[in-house]
């Protein structure tokens, strides 16, 4: 039997309600020490999984999230028996608790903003052929057309960068003070000026929802995408790292790009 | 001995979702598919972003090496049929 | 049945951003030993490609910074020019696009 894992909970005894879970099959709590992992059980013969399986995962966690503190595992995390799962809960067992304790009655907001980026850049551009420079071309030349170009480039970019944040930083002044924790991810796209995460505290949920409501009716040409409550998916920290999966072994590094490129892993050093 | 699950992207069932129902499964993969407690190491048989492979179809594929052997045929919108 | 909301006043637009973000179509892997030179040919030029970027980031910087003579501009031009045209010979042979020269570093993200 097969070992789906969906969280690690602070709380070690039997669950009460039943939740079901992935294949219709119902969720139980497998304890070590003070912790549980909430798992189910796959089918021996499965062999795919469809993604749209991730939002019954979701669901899970969701449920899970009402009664106890959850560490929601990233999706598709499968074990071969219950001694294996538990090897890895007792590897992480620190981690695990410090997490549970950092995220203990916290929530996770999402809020992505979308910022006319090609009105901005047209803007960006008048002002730059306005504005004098440091390329004064006495004589013309390919190479001189090519670095003109370039600086015009450079320059532009730069300044849309600034732009961004500039923006970026108005945005997150709303949340700022509400907010425990955030994490930022600046132009994903070029459109895609934010991708926020923010780690609330429960009790202040709604003046959350308040200071997002208060976001969106101030006047902008921004458009935005709310999210939450979320389990904390973007805040948790993991300090122990199995050293089969160390980035910056560049030894094991060279074997992954080489295995992304079609070789097979023959040996373990090059 | 395989111990992979792949996972399937099934884009066809994807573009029949409704905007709402497509914006809350991406903003769920936003999360779920590779934040969260995400451990690797040989103890843990598979995880989502290992081998994510596009196929069309909606059969249940039986082997991993029917997966492999699809792996390096084109993709992109054809519909492609186990052999 | 949950209490999560998601919220948006424009699903086309961020379904749009957010799919170019996960990269919906997958990466095809080449198991064919055939084309086992353009792998090795893609990481080398992908470092290559890092450097020359970086060299044209530099001296962009030093152009703003005004310390260069209209001669050094030339002169720099001309490399930087050359260095662009070998770049695009060499993907030319190989068969290579600018989109596959570059390396993901898992946590850390792509290298450019």
């Amino acid at each position: 039997m097969k070992i789906y894992a969906y969280g690690i909970i602070d709380f070690h005894n039997k669950l009460e309600e039943p939740i079901e879970g992935l294949e219709e099959k119902g969720i139980y709590n497998v304890s070590y020490r003070d912790i549980g992992v909430t798992v189910s059980e796959l089918n021996e013969e499965t062999r795919e999984i469809t993604d749209t399986c991730i939002l019954e995962h979701e669901k899970v966690v969701e449920r899970l999230m009402i009664n106890f503190t959850v560490l929601p595992m990233r999706f598709l995390t499968v074990f071969n028996t219950q001694e294996d799962l538990l090897s890895m809960v007792e590897f992480y067992y620190e981690d695990f608790k410090n997490n549970l304790q950092r995220l203990f009655n916290k929530v996770e907001f999402g809020m992505k903003v979308i910022w006319p980026a090609d009105t901005i850049k047209k803007r960006i551009i008048d002002v730059y052929h306005k504005t004098k420079h440091n390329i004064s071309v006495s004589i013309d030349s390919p190479a001189k057309t090519f670095v003109k170009e370039k600086f015009e480039k450079h320059i532009i970019d730069k300044e849309f960068q600034e732009e961004a944040n500039r923006c970026i930083a108005v945005v997150d002044d709303y949340f700022n003070k509400i907010a425990v924790e955030k994490k930022l991810k600046r132009l994903q796209t070029e459109s895609l000026l934010l991708n926020a995460s923010y780690l609330v505290d429960k009790d202040r949920q709604n003046e959350f929802k308040q200071a997002f409501e208060q976001l969106k009716n101030a006047p902008s040409d921004l458009k935005f995408l709310f999210s939450g409550p979320w389990p904390c998916y973007n805040f948790i920290t993991l300090t122990k790292k199995p050293s089969s999966v160390d980035y910056f072994n560049t030894e094991d590094m060279l074997n992954r790009l080489l295995a992304q490129q079609g070789f097979a892993q023959e040996r373990n050093s090059v | 001995m395989d111990r992979q699950i792949k996972t399937l992207q099934d884009k066809n069932s994807y573009l029949d979702l409704h905007r709402q129902e497509r914006v809350t499964l991406l903003e769920v993969l936003d999360r779920a598919l590779d934040k969260g407690v995400v451990i690797s190491g040989d103890i843990v048989i598979s995880v989502a972003d290992v081998d994510l492979v596009y196929l069309g179809l909606k059969v249940l594929l039986s082997s991993v090496e029917t997966m492999e052997r699809l792996r390096g045929a084109p993709m992109a919108g054809a519909q492609e049929e186990p052999t | 049945m949950t209490n999560r909301i998601i919220e948006t006043d424009s699903q086309e637009a961020f379904i749009e951003e957010i799919e170019k973000v996960q990269d919906v179509l997958p990466k095809r892997i080449d198991a064919n030993p055939k084309n086992v030179e353009k792998g090795l040919a893609k990481l080398v030029l992908t470092l290559v490609e890092l450097i020359r970027k970086l060299l044209e980031k530099q001296a962009m910087r030093r152009i703003e910074g005004g310390s260069l003579s209209e001669e050094e501009i030339e002169q720099m031009g001309e490399t930087l020019l050359k260095l662009e045209n070998k770049m695009q010979e060499l993907k030319e042979i190989f068969g290579l696009k600018d989109e596959e020269l570059n390396l993901n570093l898992g946590p850390l993200g792509d290298l450019m």
